[in-house]
């Protein structure tokens, strides 16, 4: 099995990179970056693990329309080294808002991500407005995760913005 | 094709029971047979119109299986109906024949389920329906599935007079255990302050029982003595029923046929979803509302105008207190009429009625979108909510039912969809209580203004200010001086004591503050947003001048340093005036506390660390900006270390934020020294210090405009009295920072 790691390599100058782990692609188009490193799914081949930069963040899309992609994430994530986990680890959902997804499914999603302590978006993805300000944000957070933001560090950012076990708000109390 | 529907048997049967209907029904029959022969001279070889024939002239206990002729007309129904829809004659037809039974069970949730008008329901056709509910033959789930029908067409029902006639009879139904949850979604539709029926309550606790009943202790409040939560889940489950995407398809294609025709174009002009067709309700001509003054229910004596048939203010003055609510709520945000007698009257059910219908339509459109919410950036959307944030600004507040909604979006939302109107919704929520506004607004919030764009932390800034601004409006309005409560009006749901808003308005601004320091501090002090986070500190040091709420909250380190130290002179200028208003409120605070005494403002003890905080930027700032010295104190914000500085081989590196050498107006002092000593070659800038050129200096810059600035050493100069000791100084009085302006 081999790990993941977040500091075996040295990083580029100038450069970030991220690694997107999707069950089955979006569209994403808009990433101005160099090409993005898509997997399936984790661990990455073998081969070339030599040429491969190190990685800054890895970004686990899940489809929630797919009990698969869900799955699959879970599934990756042990191939991770647990320094990944120290904020360069983020969650993004699409089809949250649809009907015919299970609220079961949008709740384990959260489970895991809040357990893990990490960050969970979420991105519409069937408008291209809503692909290119997903693409906006993972950018935002990778500068930060890359070291490119000066004074915030991924473990920063990733305290701020990790997921919490959502409250019960569909009934608010005020008693 | 227009319905003729007079029914012989109609104009007597106001309170019927179960053998008028009977009757009513035979007679509807008979007319409906008479309006088939005229037609069949005519369209005598359509074969529609022979399936509608033989579907209402079938006999009883005609077998179906091995029947061919009623499958064969029942597709070529079938095949209508999902084409184009059914006419109103022909619901009727087909709603006759399935409920009545005449070929047995198996039939009639067929024909249920291809049931979908292309226009309206004829009422009448539903009554009759209603009737044979209570014939007992149905099976529950066929009944289930009759009554999620009407439901799902409630709109399209053409009037709601008669519905309301068998109030009662429909509220027997109740009873039913299985029935129960649609009769009470149906009965809550049709509900008025007439019918409100307690003789036989719905008993237990369900959401969908506690909705109808939160509805009856609106109208008839001695009546229902259970306490109701004044937030609750939304009682009636959406019924992702098998007939709304067919009837949305239908209303489209039939959009571009027959717009033209009077009585349709309204149902077609919001084309789309069945959800915002209703804003056309409002305009239905004549058809419901003259049914509605021809029946006058015999019960009340009471006329009833309906809002519909108004048309200008003198006559809504004039009907002020006999005016019927439409049908559908929805209608109310297209009139502002409407708008008008909602904001006079205060009437509570039709609050209620509203959030009803206004909880159910976001959460349907917005959050539960069938389609995967790719029709949501659609025209529709926009304008549905651009219509109801333009009802909201008419009414000075939000619905409550937009407001939960709003919690639920925030925490699924990528904040670009929608972005204008969802943070324009949420300029409006009402005061969050300060336990659950961290869990409802601020840890969605965090997240997203934290991964967002700079354009969307602009964005939310402004939209927070707008927050504080609505609340601190409201307080100046229904809070009573000397009070301990803010007195509220009927129809808003939130009890709030003034500590306890006192509490969430503190916790609003320190949760602004910490966003204004992450934010600045990821994004390099970006000029734009420093100054949408100055806009909300102006707001905040107005609190007490403007709005009577003695607040005193300074602007965290992390905004006040890069404020000071910004490169645009705008930011200090605007700094300096937000701190000139603090030195100028704070005594006059003090005064106004010492003097008073009463419970009011001890509810605002201002701590002697608040006023520590604003001694130290004081003095800091007047150190920095016009004494040439920087002073670190210990405890304070920022801290360097003296041998730091001095390594970084700065010359002077004490007077480099002076006005003179401050980064931001440093182009104003070279400019002032050109035009002192036009022909001089070399620059020495600190020839501006002398106490002469110095008052001319800051005179110069006066005169571009820095009022803040202005005030700001005007302020300060004008206090200089005898010198005490600042560095100590936890008085509470703001008045005794005697500030050193010397000129040095």
């Amino acid at each position: 099995m081999s790990l993941l790691r977040p500091f075996s390599k040295l990083p580029g100058l100038n450069t970030a990179n991220i690694l997107v782990s999707l069950f089955s692609l979006i569209k994403l188009t808009d990433f101005t970056l160099e090409t993005p490193r898509l997997a399936k799914s984790l661990p990455l081949p073998v081969e070339n693990e030599e040429t491969r930069p190190r990685i800054d963040l890895v970004v686990f899309i899940i489809h929630l329309s797919s009990e698969l992609s869900l799955q699959s994430a879970e599934a990756s994530l042990k191939y991770l080294d647990p320094g990944y986990f120290l904020g360069k680890v983020c969650f993004m959902v699409t089809n949250a808002r649809s009907a015919s997804v299970p609220t079961e499914r949008l709740d384990a999603a959260r489970k895991l991500a809040a357990s893990l302590q990490c960050p969970l978006l979420f991105a519409e993805d069937q408008t291209p407005n809503g692909v290119s300000s997903a693409t906006e944000k993972l950018l935002n957070i990778l500068k930060v995760a890359a070291g490119h933001v000066p004074m915030a560090t991924a473990l920063y950012l990733s305290n701020l913005t990790r997921c919490t076990l959502p409250p019960d708000i569909a009934q608010p109390s005020f008693d | 094709m227009a319905a003729n529907f007079n029914l012989p048997g109609q104009s007597d049967s106001d309170s019927p029971s179960l053998n008028d209907q009977s009757l009513f029904s035979r007679s509807g029959n008979r007319s409906l047979r008479v309006a088939e022969k005229e037609r069949r001279k005519n369209e005598a070889e359509d074969p529609f119109v022979l399936a509608l024939k033989y579907f209402s002239e079938v006999e009883a206990g005609t077998p179906v299986y091995g029947n061919d002729e009623v499958e064969r007309n029942l597709v070529v129904v079938e095949k209508a109906a999902y084409s184009r829809g059914l006419s109103p004659e022909a619901v009727s037809v087909m709603l006759e024949f399935a409920m009545s039974l005449r070929m047995g069970t198996t039939l009639c949730a067929r024909v249920l389920k291809c049931l979908i008008p292309a226009t309206v329901v004829p009422q009448e056709a539903v009554v009759r329906a209603v009737v044979w509910l209570g014939v007992g033959k149905i099976p529950t789930s066929t009944q289930v599935l009759f009554i999620k029908w009407v439901l799902t067409m409630f709109d399209m029902i053409d009037a709601k007079d008669q519905l309301r006639a068998i109030y009662g009879f429909i509220f027997s139904f109740v009873t039913d255990e299985n029935l129960c949850p649609f009769i009470c979604h149906l009965l809550y539709l049709l509900t008025r302050k007439e019918s409100v029926y307690l003789l036989l309550s719905p008993q237990g606790r369900q959401p969908f029982v506690m909705h109808l009943l939160s509805l009856y202790k609106v109208f008839c409040p001695e009546l229902v003595t259970l306490s109701i939560p004044s937030r609750m889940r939304s009682g009636f489950r959406n019924h992702n029923s098998p007939w709304k995407s067919a009837l949305i398809g239908i209303q489209k294609r039939n959009g571009s046929q027959v717009a033209p025709s009077i009585s349709l174009a309204l149902t077609v002009k919001d084309k789309g979803s069945s959800r915002k067709r209703k804003h056309g309700h409002l305009q239905l001509p004549a058809l419901s509302s003259v049914v509605n003054k021809e029946a006058a229910e015999p019960s009340s004596l009471r006329k009833v105008v309906p809002l519909m048939q108004l048309h200008s203010f003198t006559q809504l003055l004039e009907n002020m207190h006999q005016i019927e609510l439409p049908a559908q709520m929805g209608s109310l945000l297209g009139s502002s009429l409407a708008l008008q007698y909602l904001d006079c009257v205060q009437d509570e059910s039709a609050f209620l009625r509203l959030n009803f219908w206004l909880g159910y339509a976001l959460h349907e459109e917005f959050l539960f979108c069938g389609d995967g919410g790719t029709s949501q950036t659609s025209e529709e959307a926009l304008q549905f909510l651009n219509r109801l944030l333009s009802t909201q600004h008419f009414l000075q507040e939000g619905f409550s039912s937009s407001e939960v909604f709003l919690y639920k979006f925030l925490s699924v939302w990528d904040g670009s969809l929608l972005r204008p109107q969802i943070l324009g919704l949420l300029s409006n929520i009402p005061v969050v209580p300060s336990s659950r506004i961290g869990q409802l607004l601020f840890e969605p919030l965090m997240q997203l203004f934290l991964t967002s764009s700079i354009f969307f932390k602009c964005g939310l800034m402004e939209c927070l200010n707008n927050v504080l601004l609505k609340w601190l409006n409201w307080h100046s309005v229904y809070a009573l001086e000397d009070d301990w409560d803010i007195s509220l009006n009927s129809h808003t749901s939130i009890n709030m004591t003034l500590s306890g808003f006192k509490d969430s308005v503190m916790e609003l601004v320190h949760f602004v503050g910490r966003l204004a320091s992450l934010g600045l501090q990821l994004e390099g002090c970006h000029s734009l947003l420093l100054s949408f986070i100055l806009d909300f500190y102006e707001t905040v040091c107005d609190t007490f001048l403007k709005y009577g709420l003695p607040l005193i909250v300074m602007p965290p380190p992390g905004v006040f340093y890069p404020a000071l130290l910004a490169t645009d002179p705008v930011s200090v200028d605007r700094l300096a005036y937000i701190m000139y208003r603090w030195g100028f409120f704070i005594p006059m605070l003090q005064s106004a506390v010492n003097l008073s005494g009463c419970t009011y403002w001890q509810a605002f003890h201002i701590s002697r660390q608040t006023f520590r905080e604003f001694n130290q930027y004081l003095l800091f700032m007047v150190s920095c900006l016009l004494n040439s010295k920087m002073m670190f104190q210990p405890g304070v914000g920022v801290q360097l270390n003296e041998e730091l500085l001095l390594k970084s081989n700065v010359p002077q590196y004490w007077t480099r934020f002076s006005l003179i050498h401050h980064p931001a107006f440093m182009s104003y002092a070279v400019d002032f020294h050109q035009k002192c000593w036009p022909g001089k070659k070399d620059m020495d800038l600190n020839s501006i210090k002398n106490s002469k050129m110095w008052g001319w200096y800051l005179d110069y810059l006066f005169t571009q405009g820095y009022d803040g600035l202005k005030h700001f050493v005007q302020g300060n100069i004008s206090w200089k009295s005898a010198p005490a000791d600042i560095q100590q100084s936890d008085s509470l009085s703001a008045s005794t920072v005697e500030v050193h302006a010397q000129l040095s």
